[in-house]
């Protein structure tokens, strides 16, 4: 029995999206000449693995990196990624791996590395990771409207390593994190993605701001 | 420039230091007359330019009533602003910025401030003493409603608009190393010295421009006039990438841990226009150092009459004149207790209009600027009091007396002097308002006879006129040297002052007089009305009238006088009426104490507290994968938890109107029990659990066990608090070695992963266990009837569907519609079931190949409604609604799911045997059947075993779940009663609000199938 | 609105990420059967109310997830310490008393 697989990303029904000051429901503009402060990008679909284990354990923290080529981040808020792979420190024994393309043999790879108590779980089909662009100004105050977290406070992200940390977005939450260069990635639930997307379209209106796929 | 209406305005020769641009008129409308301002002017100012005397009528009196002072302060000139959706009520005019076509209207005054009907009860004043609404008003109470809108339309409280707002708000969550509040010398310099530490500073003043006092100054500093150094100091703080300005941005409440709330105002002075960006901003400022730097309010003085339009604060007449440009009158009297109130004489004789005289309380004052009034001629009349304002709408003249030099009474003859303007000084009172709001206790201090801040309990320091530091070169020494220590406090500099002070040329002062209340030729009780609070027209005689009637607490007296109660907060009355009540007590002030000012320092609009979650980011909205195709379909949505779930799926009939609920709920049950159903349950929360103590873990944590649990096997659980109550259920599955998955209910999952959470972390951190949330990972289409195996067995065809092979509460691994899939053979129905689990990026493609291979079947998509019918035939509880925390799983007939003999006492089981779990008359579940069969027991109905007794009737439990079933013709009900178990068979009876009664027979509470064999169909 | 230190973060956050999760340090009975009715009672509902220095659980639910313990003055709000599970309290009522 052959089936044509259809996948669907999040956020994919809000995709051409906008929000724009100047813009009103019957007005004659088009998309095409409204200017865009803020852009809303869902990044492709990757493997999410969610990752548990004592990060004081030599065997643990040497296995990921044998096994992913970076370094597992211990210290908290921080997150480290070479070009294929990014971890995320989420609290002192638990971590996200986000890996670009499909590696269906990830986990195993891990779970032979790594022994005693650990646990690997696939988080993908859950949460989608949202890149969010813009101009200096725009792209701060539509973060402070969206968090408590006080991302100003953050030092700039370097090649291999960044700021990220789990707080309120919205009446949501999501891990923020930054990238070298200047852009923000959002890693928020399947089930919330409409909710963001609107939030950050309508927070975002003032700027100009638009979703793409 | 025509100049036909403005006759108090000023030439730009004669007043240069006006802020305001005579050569750009502004049109607006007051009670629809067509007026003109200035650019630069606030409402106050361009109605004081065209001699609008009356503003408004007196809340309680009808006494009319003109401007008093400039700012927050301002107790009188209440204004209606603009019309339609975007009116906003309640705005003080010296505090909004005039706009070309602004509308503005009195609030109060009916039928119109000119001619009041109120007034009439003015002349009754004497019938309308303190507490006079809770006297007269409180009984009988059915009436209350008839007196208040009596009340309401006679005090004009504005009006709010009924319509949608237009506008848009925001918020914005600020962090700062040092928050300023306050523009003026002090907050200037404290800005200044922070940020040049180096301090992520912001500061914020409440008008559109910075400099506070000084643009209204005419001192010099630095050999230049004081608004020429506002603007060079602002322009320095502009140079500073780490500091941010926020003016129009008004500090309305200082909250726990330095949390400051500022309410922006960004469109408000260019018209009520719903624009695309923010009309006002919240921003929601977390700061390690606040410096507060608010400033002072000058003390009006209270005599007889004081409220006659044309009595104003001297401090607001200066401001008019000096930075507005407006003369608010011509012939003026200047009333003072104090040095600082005679530069106002000077400003108004610089004018050009006419001093009559200044008249002092005081006997021997010598102050420096005494001889400057002298150069310039004006006469002073020392010990004197000004202790009548006599006119109606206007003062027409003033009755002076010589006062002795306590301040306590006349000591002379009273002679009458003609003036239009009485400007008052009674000293200043700083706004501590803010240093309050933190829990600080204001404390008295003789010196500047006022209240200071108390001692600080957050991270905060007051700084220049709000701490009583009132000459301009301590202002900006304090500012400068507070400025720094908050940015060292904060990780910044080394507290050093790093600017250099300005010189400032000022004269010595002479001390001022205390003076709260001034005598009248007849005592406070019998003069004519002293008031002391304007808006809610308390008077020193109500005051003394509060403390004969046994009033004794600042805090009673305030309540039953009103004091301190309008929009302005007392701002301008809470001093002097905690002095007159003191005085009436024979009390220190000092003991007497101030009443604690509490959040927020203005009004603040609703609109920016909800900022944009409104309307449809009211709530965080949580949609399966399949949501679109339901919302294609045509679904009704119910709301569980934040989830949107389909309720039911309504179909168009071929007359084509729409199926009502319940056609549509009878054809999905009917469908499931025929057929087969397909429902979206993807919102069940799902834990995944890993770790060699998992099993050991989630037997502690459910009533049964599941060490001996193989991997492929799920069993259903329930979990308990602690006390022994239902909390949770759901089924778990054993996934592999030390790996199980946890279903919860919708609304559960986070309560349930933050309570094995609690009990892992803290109580038993030696298991080995960690918990991972996947609920949003999988999305679950359950296909249920009796036709559910072969739509299955269509698009899966790698397991052996076989009902021995695959059989009831097992799992399996599969591949189904070409995607890995978990399906278990769990069923929340009756019916043979699957519920087929996919990573939910897949969850839309399978759902419609389901709906494809099951065309044949008729394939009903159902909603929660129906799932809700189902279980209930079967007697399945739904945890929050057959339950509600107070139901142990014996109450639910569940012993069956209650592991006596497990080894560990697992969560809730010691309770399971407390006296009161035990009891015989606990309420148990069964099932209702109504005697007449198509009557539908309302869900939450009471439940009494003879409707014939006397009210209030021995309740014996009631309804928890009541529908409708097609499937049995007729309704079903499930219900909590006390022995209920004991009772089968006997008829219980439901008194309903509506006057009926229905009677039920008790029945088991599983209706339908109840061998269970359906689940089991080959 | 707290601002709270997470020890496991190391950063102080806002109130809003976290959930209070009441008395700290209550042990649970190791034997519960043993227990009386009202032994037992006295574990699951009687907890102290204190005027002052009190020791409670947060969670930090938006965030690391983890619970923690802080101890808080009742009276005035202030956070004198947040530390981890398994960590003794460096403050206490009588140590704040014995200060005053």
């Amino acid at each position: 029995m052959s089936h044509k697989i259809a996948l669907e990303t999040p956020l994919m029904h809000a995709y051409g999206q906008f929000s724009h000051q100047q813009y009103r429901a019957n007005s004659e503009v088009t998309r095409g000449e409204l200017g865009f402060c803020v852009v809303i990008k869902e990044l492709p679909l990757c493997s999410q693995l969610n990752i548990r284990g004592d990060a004081a354990c030599q065997n643990f923290t040497s296995g990921i990196q044998q096994v992913l080529g970076i370094e597992l981040p211990t210290e908290p808020g921080c997150w480290h990624f070479s070009a294929e792979h990014s971890l995320y420190w989420l609290g002192p024994d638990e971590w996200l791996l986000v890996s670009q393309g499909p590696s269906p043999d990830l986990e195993a790879k891990l779970r032979a590395a790594l022994s005693g108590h650990i646990s690997l779980v696939d988080v993908a089909g859950g949460q989608s990771i949202l890149n969010l662009r813009g101009a200096a100004p725009a792209l701060a105050i539509l973060l402070k409207k969206s968090s408590v977290y006080d991302f100003g406070g953050w030092s700039d992200a370097v090649d291999g390593r960044g700021r990220c940390a789990q707080t309120t977005f919205a009446k949501a939450s999501a891990v923020v994190a930054n990238r070298p260069d200047g852009s923000f990635d959002l890693v928020v639930r399947r089930s919330l993605a409409d909710y963001i997307g609107r939030w950050i379209l309508d927070a975002g209106r003032e700027f100009g701001c638009r979703i793409e796929g | 420039m025509t100049k036909t209406s403005q006759i108090n305005r000023l030439s730009a020769h004669v007043c240069a230091s006006a802020r305001t641009d005579t050569s750009v008129i502004i049109n607006f409308t007051y009670n629809g007359r067509a007026l003109q301002g200035v650019a630069g002017d606030t409402l106050a100012s361009a109605l004081l330019a065209n001699g609008v005397n009356v503003v408004g009528r007196s809340f309680k009196y009808g006494r009319p009533r003109g401007i008093v002072g400039h700012g927050a302060e301002e107790p009188n000139a209440i204004m209606q602003i603009g019309s339609g959706a975007a009116t906003v009520p309640n705005l003080k005019a010296t505090q909004v910025e005039l706009y070309e076509g602004l509308e503005s209207a009195s609030v109060n005054g009916w039928p119109s401030v000119d001619f009041d009907l109120m007034s009439i009860a003015g002349w009754f004043s004497r019938l309308m003493p303190p507490g006079f609404y809770y006297k007269t008003f409180m009984y009988p109470a059915k009436l209350w409603m008839t007196y208040e809108h009596f009340i309401r339309k006679a005090a004009g409280l504005g009006r709010s608009p009924v319509e949608e707002d237009p506008d848009c708000y925001d918020k914005l969550n600020q962090h700062a190393d040092v928050l300023v509040i306050g523009a003026g010398p002090a907050g200037l310099m404290a800005a200044l010295e922070a940020a040049y530490a180096g301090a992520r500073v912001i500061i914020v003043d409440e008008q559109a421009e910075f400099g506070g006092s000084l643009l209204a100054s005419t001192q010099r500093i630095d050999g230049q006039t004081a608004a020429a150094w506002v603007d060079d100091t602002v322009a320095q703080l502009r140079t500073f990438s780490n500091l941010q300005m926020l003016p129009r941005s008004t500090a309305f409440g200082y909250y726990d841990h330095n949390f400051v709330g500022i309410l922006e105002r960004r469109s408000d002075h260019l018209g009520l226009c719903a624009s695309a960006g923010s009309r006002q901003r919240m921003h929601r400022v977390r700061a390690k150092r606040v410096v507060l730097a608010t400033g002072a309010f000058e003390r009006p003085l209270v005599f007889s009459h004081n409220d006659i339009p044309g009595v104003m604060q001297a401090s607001s007449v200066s401001t008019y004149v000096n930075r507005y440009g407006v003369a608010p009158g011509n012939q003026m009297l200047l009333f003072t207790c104090n040095d600082s109130a005679y530069q106002t004489a000077l400003d108004w004789h610089r004018s050009g209009r006419t001093v009559v005289a200044i008249v002092d309380s005081r006997s021997t004052p010598n102050g420096e600027i005494m001889a400057a009034v002298a150069e310039q001629g004006i006469e002073v009349m020392l010990g004197h009091a000004v202790i009548e304002a006599r006119g109606s709408k206007r003062v027409k003249s003033a009755l002076v007396a010589p006062i002795n030099a306590q301040g306590s009474r006349l000591v002379g003859a009273v002679t009458r002097i003609a003036c239009d303007l009485i400007a008052c000084s009674g000293g200043w009172s700083p706004a501590i308002h803010l240093s309050s709001h933190t829990g600080a206790k204001p404390q008295w201090d003789a010196a500047i006879v006022g209240f200071r801040p108390g001692s600080s309990l957050q991270q905060e320091r007051s700084a220049g006129s709000c701490r009583g530091t009132y000459r301009l070169s301590d202002c900006l020494t304090e500012g400068a040297d507070v400025g720094a220590q908050a940015a060292q406090l904060a990780g910044f500099g080394d507290a050093k002052r790093l600017f250099a002070l300005p010189h400032i040329e000022e004269y010595g002062e002479h001390p001022q007089q205390a003076l709260f209340l001034v005598p009248h030729t007849k005592r406070s009780s019998r003069a004519p009305s002293q008031f002391v609070d304007m808006q809610l027209d308390v008077t020193a005689g109500s005051i003394a009238i509060a403390v004969a009637e046994g009033f004794d607490s600042i805090e009673h007296v305030k309540r039953y006088t009103a004091l301190g109660f309008g929009t302005d907060q007392g701002k301008l009355g809470n001093i002097n009426g905690m002095a007159i009540l003191a005085a009436a007590l024979d009390q220190d002030i000092a003991n007497v104490g101030t009443t604690i000012f509490r959040p927020a320092y203005t009004p603040t609009t609703f609109g920016a507290i909800a900022g944009r979650d409104i309307g449809g980011l009211f709530d965080p909205e949580r949609h399966t994968a399949a949501h679109h195709w339901h919302v294609r379909q045509g679904a009704v949505f119910e709301d569980v938890g934040q989830w949107k779930r389909p309720w039911y799926f309504p179909r168009s009939t071929a007359s084509g109107s729409v199926e009502t609920i319940r056609a549509a709920v009878d054809r999905e049950c009917l469908a499931v029990r025929n057929s087969v159903g397909i429902l979206d349950a993807s919102t069940l929360g799902k834990i995944d659990i890993q770790g060699p103590d998992a099993a050991e873990f989630v037997t502690r944590m459910y009533t049964n066990s599941y060490l001996k649990l193989a991997a492929g096997k799920c069993r259903y659980g329930v979990m308990l608090k602690e006390d022994g109550m239902i909390f949770d259920d759901g089924v778990c599955a054993c996934l592999g070695d030390n790996h199980y998955l946890m279903f919860t209910t919708t609304g559960g999952a986070a309560g349930v992963l933050a309570w094995l959470e609690l009990w892992q972390q803290t109580e038993w951190p030696e298991l080995q266990v960690y918990f991972t949330s996947v609920t949003d990972h999988w999305s679950t289409a359950t296909i249920s009837g009796p036709n559910a195996r072969r739509v299955l067995a269509k698009v899966c065809d790698d397991i052996d569907l076989d009902k021995n092979a695959f059989g009831f509460m097992d799992w399996r691994d599969c591949t189904v519609a070409g995607v890995g899939a978990r399906v278990f053979r769990i069923s929340f129905t009756g019916e043979l079931s699957y519920e087929i689990n996919v990573p939910a990026h897949y969850g839309r493609h399978v759902w419609e190949t389901l709906m494809a291979a099951g065309e044949e079947f008729d394939i009903t998509p159902y909603g929660t409604e129906s799932m809700h019918v189902l279980r209930a035939e079967k007697g399945f509880i739904i945890v929050g609604q057959d339950t509600d925390g107070s139901m142990t799983p014996a109450d639910m007939n569940m012993d069956w799911v209650v592991g006596r003999n497990k080894v560990f006492s697992f969560i809730g089981k010691r309770s399971l045997y407390r006296s009161d779990a035990l009891r015989a008359d606990r309420k148990q579940l069964v099932g209702l059947k109504t005697l007449r069969r198509s009557e539908i027991l309302p869900e939450g109905a009471q439940i009494v075993f003879d409707p014939q007794q006397s009210i209030p009737m021995s309740m014996q439990g009631h309804v928890t779940s009541s529908y409708y079933s097609a499937n049995l013709g007729h309704s079903i009900a499930l219900a909590v009663i006390k022995g209920g178990l004991s009772r089968m068979g006997q008829v219980v009876h439901c008194p309903l609000a509506d006057g009926r009664t229905l009677a039920a027979e008790i029945v088991s509470s599983v209706f339908y199938d109840p061998k269970g064999v359906r689940q089991h169909v080959a | 609105m707290l601002l709270i230190h997470c020890p496991h973060c190391r950063e102080d956050r806002e109130e809003e990420e976290f959930s209070y999760g009441g008395e700290a340090h209550i042990v649970r009975p190791l034997a519960p059967e043993s227990l009386t009715d009202e032994a037992w009672g006295d574990y699951l509902f009687f907890r102290k109310n204190p005027r002052g220095i009190h020791h409670e659980m947060w969670y930090h639910g938006t965030g690391c997830r983890r619970y923690f313990y802080a101890t808080r003055n009742t009276l005035t709000y202030a956070i004198l310490e947040t530390y981890c599970v398994g960590e003794k309290p460096l403050v206490s009522a009588s140590i704040v008393s014995t200060a005053l």
